[in-house]
């Protein structure tokens, strides 16, 4: 149901171009791996700016790190660059229980099958390296000040990703969308100061559910080992 | 140093950012921009990119810049191209402001240092004929990526050209914050720019003293026009 082959570009790992010339993005995936290596984190997010973002507020440190939880995103990250992120080292020295999945809204020029694809390909990566672990794949969400195209391929991405869950029994699926869109179609700076990025009051609203389902997902691990 | 003269020069050109994701994202953030300078009266406006953006997401802007009755016009990802083309369709009417805070070049990939600093020059002349009461303060380019690399020259050679070529000029203080950023072996910590680019809050504190210091300065020079006693 989902193409997660080679035919599909958002399932085929890829390494972002350094089209700006600082190196910056391979930096950063390497000191995630060299970061993984003296760590014993319980809880990994890895996706795009999204992610990252979430990193520079305080909700993080309110609620994530307690879970040791570690930070693998990288602004303008999509699935192929992700892939390729896991698949050459990022998950090769870490044994987290959840692995948090925020990626796909940046896949522009694929379609929103091929995007769901490329969220099922990081899950079964993921799956693959981490047999154990839970993946929560974090819904994409709406964008843009106005309705646009952009807001309904997100919402098919979403509905493709839901449609193949039932194949992916260690995989889990939540929308942080508490209703961005108000009742006139328009997405409010107050929540995504670009019509893109979540404000730190966006954060800390949307952390709650975020919190509350990552932490019974850890509490089912651990009633499972012990 | 020639700087190329306006017209020549690609990075002094106003152009307004193309759609190319396709959701509007760039053109409802400046006519929001432009709604603002109708109901508000900023004494401070901050135009720029993705890092005068960011610094409006922190705590720290609410803590220096509010009380300061700061405006920002920040947009991820423009260049002065965008920054001449919003400043000249509406960014700079309805409002009357004390200081402007220009930070604005690290994204202009296609251009030389040369033409960087030109076109921050031709934002500086727009302002400076629209808002000729205000001051303008013209931030440097702040050094990117993790180790040395191309970029980080370029942006060093756009502040010393803009170093000499301002006090000249007279309209504009150019105010280099980025120096303590590149250790002594050349790299830059991910405790400062989360991404090897933008600043992390701690970044942004370090960035933030000499500017607020300068703000002040510059806000208490100005007399209230209204209340300007002449005791
Ligand atoms: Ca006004």
């Amino acid at each position: 149901m989902m193409n997660m082959d080679e035919s599909n570009p958002a399932a085929v790992p890829m390494a972002a171009l350094d089209i700006q010339g600082d190196g910056r993005w391979l930096s950063l995936h390497n000191r995630f791996v060299s970061d993984s290596k003296g760590k014993e984190p319980e809880l990994l997010f890895v996706g795009d700016s999204l992610v990252q973002l979430l990193h520079q507020f305080e909700i993080w440190r309110e609620l994530f790190s307690p879970l040791h939880a570690l930070n693998f995103g990288i602004g303008g990250d999509a699935t192929q660059h992700v892939l390729w992120r896991l698949q050459n080292g990022e998950l090769d020295h870490i044994n987290p229980k959840v692995v948090v999945v925020w990626v796909g809204t940046n896949n522009h020029g694929h379609t929103a099958e091929q995007v769901a694809g490329g969220i099922g390909a990081i899950a079964y990566e993921i799956h693959k390296k981490l047999p154990s672990a839970k993946v929560l794949i974090l819904g994409l969400l709406p964008r843009g000040k106005n309705p646009n195209p952009l807001r309904e391929k997100n919402t098919r991405v979403n509905e493709f990703v839901q449609q193949a869950l039932p194949t992916l029994p260690w995989a889990n699926f939540l929308n942080l969308d508490d209703g961005f869109v108000h009742s006139d179609g328009t997405i409010s700076h107050n929540d995504m100061y670009d019509y893109l990025h979540l404000t730190r009051a966006a954060y800390a609203r949307v952390c709650r559910p975020l919190y509350d389902k990552v932490k019974r997902l850890l509490e089912e691990q651990d009633r499972m080992v012990s | 140093m020639s700087t190329s003269t306006d017209e020549e020069n690609p990075a002094a050109l106003a152009l307004p950012a193309e759609d190319v994701q396709g959701d509007g994202r760039w053109m409802s953030q400046h006519n929001r921009f432009v709604l603002e300078c109708k109901d508000k009266e900023p004494e401070v406006l901050f135009v720029g990119d993705s890092m005068v953006q960011l610094l409006h997401q922190y705590e720290i802007w609410r803590e220096l810049f509010s009380p300061l009755h700061a405006l920002n016009f920040g947009i991820g990802g423009d260049t002065t191209c965008h920054v001449l083309w919003r400043l000249t369709h509406g960014e700079l009417e309805n409002i009357k402001p004390k200081v402007v805070v220009l930070w604005i070049g690290t994204n202009n990939y296609e251009h030389t240092a040369e033409q960087i600093a030109g076109g921050i020059q031709a934002i500086i002349h727009l302002v400076n004929k629209l808002q000729p009461q205000a001051k303008v303060v013209v931030l440097g380019l702040l050094p990117r990526g993790e180790g040395p690399n191309p970029l980080r020259e370029k942006n060093a050679r756009v502040n010393a050209s803009l170093r000499t070529a301002l006090p000249r000029l007279g309209t504009a203080q150019f105010l280099d914050v980025g120096s303590s950023f590149v250790h002594s072996d050349g790299t830059i910590s991910h405790h400062d720019m989360f991404d090897f680019l933008h600043l992390t809050p701690s970044g942004y504190a370090a960035v933030i003293k000499p500017l607020h210091e300068l703000l002040l300065q510059l806000l208490e020079e100005t007399p209230e026009e209204k209340t300007a006693t002449l005791a």
